[in-house]
């Protein structure tokens, strides 16, 4: 018993012994981030997914950047002003500032900026996350440098949303030794060096990066702490439990609405809420009966309660969407709540009794959703709207489909009448949110059918015929005005031809301890000058002891 | 250990470690067979998961070229199991496409780290407590250890891993609920076998090697716990039985006090079946370990599968499979070559 006794008191001392010993940050203010996201590549001509572009971002300048905390202000990073734009729109100048220095030193110059920037159109396409199919190939021809200072850009076509597009981060320069002209490179060995305010100076796959300041750095975004450590989570779970004992400062993305509510109601945390540009949304295909006839989609969109889906579902951690282009972005209206005032189960019967549907002759449906991608959330909602439409002359069948299976067939407009789909922008634009779903088969919505050779598609009625060109128009312009006239109208008929539902616009959510601080420099200091845009910059943080 | 087994060995020894090893290969092979065919006939395509609903048909078959999925499923099976040969496991089929055994490497001794001290915490409480509970049958201590046995091992890991996360990281704050080691001492540490105890006694990093057992604690504590109820009751039975052969009244006729009765003699020869069972308990050790890595985001082989079949990435989840298959099977043979070596019966 004597030795059992003695046993039990040298594990007690050594946990007490242990817990005591608290490391030491060697004297270096340290911020530490927590994610649940995982690196995928860190070459800006390959990188296609959130956190990589918040790396890329954070080691990197773009010519254009987002002022931090404004989703709507982009303002000169590398270049010396906003581009000179040709008369045909074609070519967009910019002029490099002086002085810009990779992390090790090396001085960028425009021939330099202008080979790392081809890499896009060379090698790019092949790179696995083929980041430039998608932002380089449809509207890059070339990328020149007449001096070392000048950059050009020549154009396919005019595109009015270019200086967007330049903000991203495939056009940030990546370091010519990590980042050979022939080859992509996922995961260079660290360090890491862009001519942003930080440099990449560790990093271990699935467990955490380093982020140091760069020592030649001349910007705005100027580090205030010593060192930012990203932590990679697997369960958000963890992370939640991880900011609560302080062993993380940040619990950065993702957090399930539930965890949000339960750390909301612990003292010493910030909850800031960023309604964020990630929207959910119904995807109907147009050609597929019952949804082929307009008075049918009509009556579909009238019946739907989002504020009930909200408060729900989401207990307030989401805002209700009434247009595809989202609060914030240019032109954004509420198209959807002007012209069908939902839930109006008199009007969506009105609607489907036009077309001989009634009481005991219901229209019925089916709803696609996939369990496994969107989390828990998507389920209940789409219970919620399956009663919805109930409520109205529907008869809802609700199906559910592994993902890959079911965005194959979804978005390729093969098999399902409708559908739950997501999205996020590649850069802050409504042509971004409004195009994909209308051109070229629209990803299954099929109001312009695919067709060879086509940029858009062959609209399948006159409605759909003059969204496409105002569309296309809205594109080209480069005239705010004139451009926030064209999306107003372009969202009306989106709204009249039903093209898909938007629901609901996601927030997202950043919880941090007391003695972090965002920039009052800046916007959204709640939020730690994170906007709507959700680019989060790590140089305005600043720690307290 | 099995070479020295196989060289010291008499005769009847070396056709036996022969035998099982020739039994071990086919079920390796089976097992990565199943594993190849279940993944592909299960519904997902790796390609459409990655590439979502922006992907375009060029880039789908783009992609399954790269990943040669394109190639007639007999072609591909043949493929994988020239690359299972010569350990050759491919690249990842999402995200950065990194090289599965470069993936493996640094997720396998997370979880070597994780299993073993659970192991012998498991085995530890599992083997005392067994044989404090047959020396006092039918005593308080008895009834104590086999209410024990019971509960713990019918406990949801994740809830008794979460009920220890908050009582011990939240409101005592005592430990840390996340991870293998603090994120600012990991900058310090420059690891050389990935075991991060190993590398830190290595470099002389003391306070890593603080952080690295903080960090095990509550992991450890909760896959050992767990696993150590069935080891009480296996034990505890054999013990009880083997008190009841004549050699143990022998003994204590002879005056051999109990203690040493039971402790000494009785508990050794019971150790047996029990050594058996490790080997068995190997497989549901490992499957503990998912659940216990996830939870404590601990950055192991467990995690790693799951997040794989997730995205439907063959190429990892076959070879995370073919190991897992192949740490089992070993072990399983150590646990036969003991078992051979203590009992020879069951050679001949």
């Amino acid at each position: 018993m004597k030795k059992l006794q003695i046993l039990l008191t040298v594990v007690v001392a050594g946990v007490l012994v242990l817990s005591a010993c608290q490391p030491s940050g060697g004297g270096k203010v340290t911020i530490i981030i927590g994610v649940t996201d995982q690196i995928a590549s860190l070459d800006p001509a390959d990188a296609y997914a959130t956190h990589d572009w918040e790396l890329i971002k954070n080691t990197g300048e773009g010519l254009l950047v987002w002022k931090p905390g404004s989703a709507d202000e982009l303002v000169p990073g590398l270049a010396t002003g906003m581009p000179e734009v040709s008369e045909d729109g074609l070519t967009y100048t910019l002029t490099l500032k002086d002085g810009i220095k990779f992390g090790d030193g090396l001085e960028l110059t425009a021939p330099m900026f202008a080979a790392q920037l081809n890499r896009l159109l060379t090698i790019g396409p092949s790179c696995p996350n083929d980041v430039a199919d998608a932002l380089a190939i449809p509207y890059v021809e070339s990328i020149t440098a007449p001096d070392d200072s000048t950059l050009v850009f020549q154009l396919k076509a005019p595109i009015g949303y270019f200086p967007q597009v330049l903000a991203t981060a495939p056009y940030l320069p990546s370091h010519p030794d990590k980042f050979p002209l022939e080859e992509c490179v996922l995961f260079p060995e660290a360090p890491i060096y862009g001519v942003g305010p930080w440099f990449i100076s560790q990093y271990t796959q699935n467990e955490q990066l380093v982020l140091e300041p760069n020592p030649y750095y001349t910007g705005e975004r100027t580090p205030q702490v010593d060192q930012i450590i990203i932590r990679y989570f697997s369960d958000p779970q963890t992370l939640s439990l991880a900011v609560q004992n302080g062993e993380i400062d940040i619990a950065w993305r993702f957090l399930d609405p539930e965890l949000i509510d339960q750390l909301r109601g612990v003292s010493d945390l910030t909850v800031g809420d960023i309604a964020g540009g990630f929207i959910r949304y119904l995807i109907i295909n147009h050609t597929l009966p019952p949804m082929d006839d307009p008075n049918v989609v009509k009556a579909f969109a009238a019946t739907i309660d989002r504020d009930a889906i909200v408060d729900t579902v989401y207990k307030g951690a989401a805002t209700p969407l009434y247009s595809m282009n989202p609060p914030g972005f240019l032109g954004a209206s509420d198209a959807f709540d002007t012209m069908y005032q939902s839930p109006d189960i008199t009007a969506a019967n009105e609607f489907l009794a036009a077309s001989g549907y009634d009481e005991n002759n219901k229209c019925a449906i089916e709803l696609w959703y996939p369990p496994d991608h969107y989390g828990a959330a998507t389920a209940a909602w789409m219970e919620l709207i399956k009663q919805q439409l109930e409520a109205a002359n529907f008869t809802v069948e609700l199906k559910a489909q592994e993902w890959s299976t079911y965005a194959t067939a979804l978005t390729g407009g093969e098999s399902y009448q409708a559908g739950v789909l997501g999205w996020f922008y590649d850069y802050p634009d409504p042509s971004n949110y409004m195009d994909p779903f209308v051109y070229n088969g629209g990803l299954g919505t099929n109001v312009a059918l695919a067709a060879v050779g086509s940029d858009y598609g062959e609209p399948i009625n006159d409605k759909a015929q003059q969204l496409v060109d105002l569309l296309t128009q809205a594109d080209v312009e480069t005239d705010i005005a004139a451009r926030t006239a064209l999306y107003e109208q372009a969202q009306e008929i989106y709204a009249d031809l039903v093209v898909t539902v938007p629901i609901i616009i996601l927030a997202e959510h950043i919880t941090y301890r007391p003695n972090i601080h965002g920039s009052d420099a800046y916007g959204a200091v709640e939020t730690l000058n994170i906007a709507t845009n959700l680019e989060f910059n790590y140089s305005t943080l600043t720690k307290t002891p | 250990m099995l070479l020295y087994v196989f060289i010291r060995g008499s005769m009847g020894l070396r056709r036996y470690i022969l035998t099982r090893i020739g039994l071990t290969l086919p079920m390796i092979f089976i097992l990565a067979s199943l594993v190849f065919f279940i993944m592909r006939v299960l519904p997902g395509d790796p390609v459409r998961s990655a590439l979502g609903p922006r992907g375009t048909a060029e880039q789908v078959e783009h992609m399954r070229q790269t990943l040669g999925l394109d190639k007639p499923l007999i072609v591909q099976y043949g493929i994988f199991l020239k690359d299972i040969i010569t350990l050759n496991f491919g690249n990842s089929m999402v995200g950065g496409h990194r090289p599965i055994i470069d993936e493996m490497s640094e997720r396998f001794p997370a979880t070597i780290e994780l299993i073993v001290p659970a192991s012998a915490l498991a085995l530890s409480i599992g083997i005392i407590g067994g044989a404090v509970a047959a020396s006092k049958r039918k005593a308080v201590a008895d009834y104590s250890l086999r209410v024990y046995s019971v509960v713990i091992y019918s406990l949801p890991i994740f809830w008794f891993g979460l009920m220890l996360q908050l009582l011990f990281g939240i409101q005592l704050n005592l430990l840390p609920v996340a991870g293998r080691i603090d994120p600012i001492v990991r900058t310090t540490l420059h690891p050389v076998t990935n075991l991060y105890v190993i590398d830190s006694l290595i470099s002389g990093n003391w306070p890593a090697l603080w952080s690295a057992i903080q960090h095990l604690v509550l992991p450890t504590v909760t896959l050992g716990l767990i696993l150590s109820g069935v080891f009480v009751r296996m034990t505890r039975i054999n013990v009880i039985e083997t008190l009841q052969a004549d050699y143990i009244a022998a003994a204590r006729a002879r005056g051999i006090r109990e203690r040493v009765v039971v402790y000494g003699h009785a508990l050794k020869n019971a150790m047996i079946p029990v050594i058996t069972l490790i080997g068995l308990q190997v497989a549901i050790l490992l499957a503990g370990a998912v659940l216990t890595e996830t939870i404590f985001n601990w950055p192991g082989m467990g995690g790693y599968l799951v997040q794989r079949i997730s995205t439907r990435d063959y190429t990892a989840v076959q070879s995370v499979i073919a190991m897992f298959a192949l740490l089992v099977a070993l072990i399983s043979l150590a646990v036969d070559m003991i078992y051979s070596l203590l009992d020879p019966r069951v050679r001949y």
